[in-house]
């Protein structure tokens, strides 16, 4: 387990670590003029100085971290939190990955030889998806803090997701719900 | 063009632009009823802990744009719901800390200690009073700061100083946020570090777009929204709903109050915090003018200043922390003053001071027309300059903002006590859907939901591990232009690459700059020893 200016330290070390990488490796390597550029005899700046100062300033932060000593406010880490992420994470893509796919899987088995391109804009195709995507998202959440899932967490889901498509959706020709504005 | 015709025709953008609907045949023009909108929005959401108002500024940005869209026309509209936004949250914020014990927003915390007890002992209306009194005045007169000192300030960076001393200028500034903001240097410097190299990852001069590890989507860069939008609030969202998950079984009473006796603020109660809430408007709009330090950091100078003068005048009276009027006077009065005098560096140097300020830059850089900074106060001769039309428009919603606290702020503060019943278990997952919701609709690709993740995972480390992601949001709305300077000061000074130490202001700038990160770091680490 981490504690106070343990998780400092560990910090400080991967923020000069990480700098030195971005400063040698990464910034070199990805762009294409170097700290300053000679271009027809006029000397110019690169595009490598602003990356390169931001990885200093991430290496004296770290720096000055290292040395700093542990106050109350430090914050930690720890297994608990990185647990938690990825558990977030994970409810995160499902719910994305619903979203960007039940609309084109509707099409497909509903669409009578449609593509979901071309009812993109088109009800209820345009908001199958976000409406069961929007719906896990929220209801496994609520699930998620209860620590059960509900039908009450369920409901709110789909009244949430309902009233955001009449906020975005139903007003606004412009505005384009996910997944609709890149498929 | 004179100084009085601008204020003229930046009252008459607010108060003649296009009508909402008419009645009686009289047009009722858009901008004022905007502003209160955004206001009574602004209470009720400050007033609804877990809520912020950045958070309401993020998601109705969007919905603001497609109704107004990108016309100039839209910017006055636009920034005068947010400006509201941000007035009534402070506000807002004090409600649940008076009734509920439970700080709406974190600069109402100070609140809390003297509001609550007051509530206790019967006098909850009389506190809540107060705290509005001593609020809008100090939101008065931070805002009558901003608009004396923004176009003098902004003046006199025009005329004093050139390409390198404003790249100096810039670097001041985010040594100085980098050092003030949170509890170390060396995480101020990291956060800011890692939001210059986020803003400069797929951007540059050169044809070949820098840092994008060879995809095609990292090429266009991190779009704005997603970057602020994920660390501002998708990163408090994600930890606030982890704090919840841990505490989601720990039994929660709903608290309730009864009012005892006379909860009118007579003069004799206004002579006596009279002095309180001057001292505190000073201090919030001192400290507001500083880009970066925040009102939370005003309302605990303003209650310790206001406490040892109360200890000192009046030893026999209610002391503070114990129900004295004169400590929510003195909090609120802070906490209140800073919104206006955080707007002076945005005005004057373009440069967000707070996360307020950060969507209100945001807003002018979506639609267009209107870059904040010392170029909007060019006084022209013969025509007209639009910006500064504008500004003065800002000016006015200021005031017309300041008016409706004035009148009806106070009851609406009032009515908005239940707003601390809405389950914050079920409010953060419907904002965090409309956070998504509200980055797709602008941007209109996935990858920017993935990018607003990415983001927001990097807010919760940083505020799991005690590092503040203001000064990585300020440091990616002002990368592109402090790198833009640079190199128009490089090339200006014939490649002079001592630019920053051979030109006396700049030199100076950058003396204090590190002057700031070496002092930040010395008082940091003594109460550590």
């Amino acid at each position: 387990m981490f504690t106070g200016s343990t998780t400092n330290r560990a910090l400080a070390i991967f923020a000069i670590a990480a700098a030195l990488l971005i400063a040698i490796g990464w910034v070199p390597l990805d762009t294409d003029t170097g700290i300053v550029e000679k271009v027809r005899r006029q000397v110019t700046i690169g595009d490598a100085l602003a990356p390169t100062l931001a990885s200093i300033f991430i290496g004296v932060g770290g720096l000055l971290l290292f040395f700093q000593g542990a106050s109350p406010a430090d914050g930690r880490l720890r297994l608990a939190n990185l647990r938690y992420l990825a558990l977030l994470i994970g409810l995160l893509l499902l719910s994305f990955a619903i979203m960007r796919w039940a609309g084109p899987a509707a099409v497909a088995l509903f669409g009578a030889g449609e593509s979901y391109a071309a009812l993109r804009t088109t009800a209820p195709w345009n908001v199958i998806g976000y409406f069961l995507g929007g719906t896990i998202l929220i209801a496994s959440l609520i699930a998620m803090i209860e620590g059960r899932p509900s039908f009450r967490a369920f409901a709110i889901g789909v009244v949430a997701s309902s009233l955001l498509i009449l906020l975005y959706d139903l007003p606004f020709d412009d505005l384009l719900l996910p997944p609709n504005g890149d498929v | 063009m004179e100084v009085w015709t601008y204020i003229q025709l930046g009252i008459a953008a607010v108060f003649q632009g296009p009508d909402l609907f008419a009645i009686a045949g009289f047009g009722v023009p858009v901008t004022p009823i905007m502003v209160l909108l955004g206001f009574l929005l602004g209470i009720a959401v400050g007033a609804t802990p877990g809520l912020a108002g950045p958070m309401a500024m993020a998601i109705s940005l969007p919905i603001l744009i497609s109704i107004f869209g990108f016309s100039p026309d839209a910017l006055l509209p636009v920034m005068g719901f947010l400006i509201g936004i941000m007035k009534g949250a402070t506000i807002g914020g004090a409600v649940p800390a008076i009734l509920f014990n439970t700080p709406g927003t974190p600069d109402a915390y100070m609140t809390t200690l003297d509001g609550y007890p007051m509530t206790q002992a019967g006098k909850a209306r009389k506190a809540l009073k107060i705290a509005h009194v001593s609020s809008a005045s100090g939101d008065t007169f931070s805002d009558i700061v901003l608009i004396l000192c923004a176009p003098f300030l902004a003046v006199l960076v025009e005329s004093y100083l050139d390409l390198p001393e404003k790249t100096a200028l810039l670097i001041l500034s985010l040594a100085f946020i980098a050092s003030v903001i949170g509890n170390s240097v060396g995480k101020g410097l990291i956060s800011m570090g890692l939001g210059l190299l986020a803003v400069y990852i797929g951007t540059g001069e050169d044809f070949y777009p820098r840092l994008t590890l060879g995809s095609q989507t990292l090429a266009q860069g991190f779009p704005i929204a997603t970057a602020i939008l994920g660390v501002l609030i998708i990163g408090e969202v994600f930890k606030s709903i982890e704090d919840l998950w841990h505490d989601h079984r720990r039994a929660q009473k709903r608290p309730s109050y009864t009012e005892v006796g006379d909860q009118h603020v007579h003069r004799a109660d206004l002579r006596r915090i009279a002095p309180y809430i001057a001292r505190s408007a000073v201090i919030g709009t001192a400290i507001g003018a500083l880009p970066g330090v925040g009102s939370t950091l005003a309302a605990t100078l303003g209650f310790t200043t206001g406490s040892r003068r109360h200890a000192t005048k009046s030893p026999d009276a209610t002391q503070f922390g114990h129900g004295a009027p004169e400590g929510i006077a003195s909090t609120e009065a802070a906490n209140s003053s800073v919104s206006g005098a955080n707007l002076i560096p945005v005005l004057s140097l373009g440069i967000p001071g707070n996360a307020a300020a950060v969507f209100l830059i945001l807003a002018a850089d979506s639609i267009g027309g209107f870059n904040p900074g010392p170029s909007v106060f060019k006084f022209t001769s013969g025509s007209i300059n639009p910006e500064l039309v504008m500004a003065f428009g800002l000016f006015t919603i200021m005031m017309l903002a300041n008016l409706f606290n004035w009148t009806i702020g106070g009851g609406f503060m009032r009515v908005v006590g239940y707003m601390i019943h809405i389950p914050k278990h079920i409010l953060l997952p419907v904002v965090l859907l409309l956070t998504f919701t509200a980055i797709y609709v602008q941007e209109a690709r996935m990858s920017a939901i993935w990018f607003a993740v990415g983001f927001g995972v990097l807010g919760y480390l940083m505020r799991r591990l005690g590092m503040s992601p203001l000064p990585f949001v300020i440091a990616f709305i002002l990368g592109g232009k402090l790198e833009e300077t640079a190199r128009q000061a490089f090339a200006a000074t014939g490649g002079d690459a001592w630019f920053l130490f051979t030109n006396p202001i700049a030199a100076v700038f950058m003396a204090l700059a590190v002057t700031v990160i070496v002092f930040s770091t010395r008082t940091r680490k003594e109460p550590a020893q």
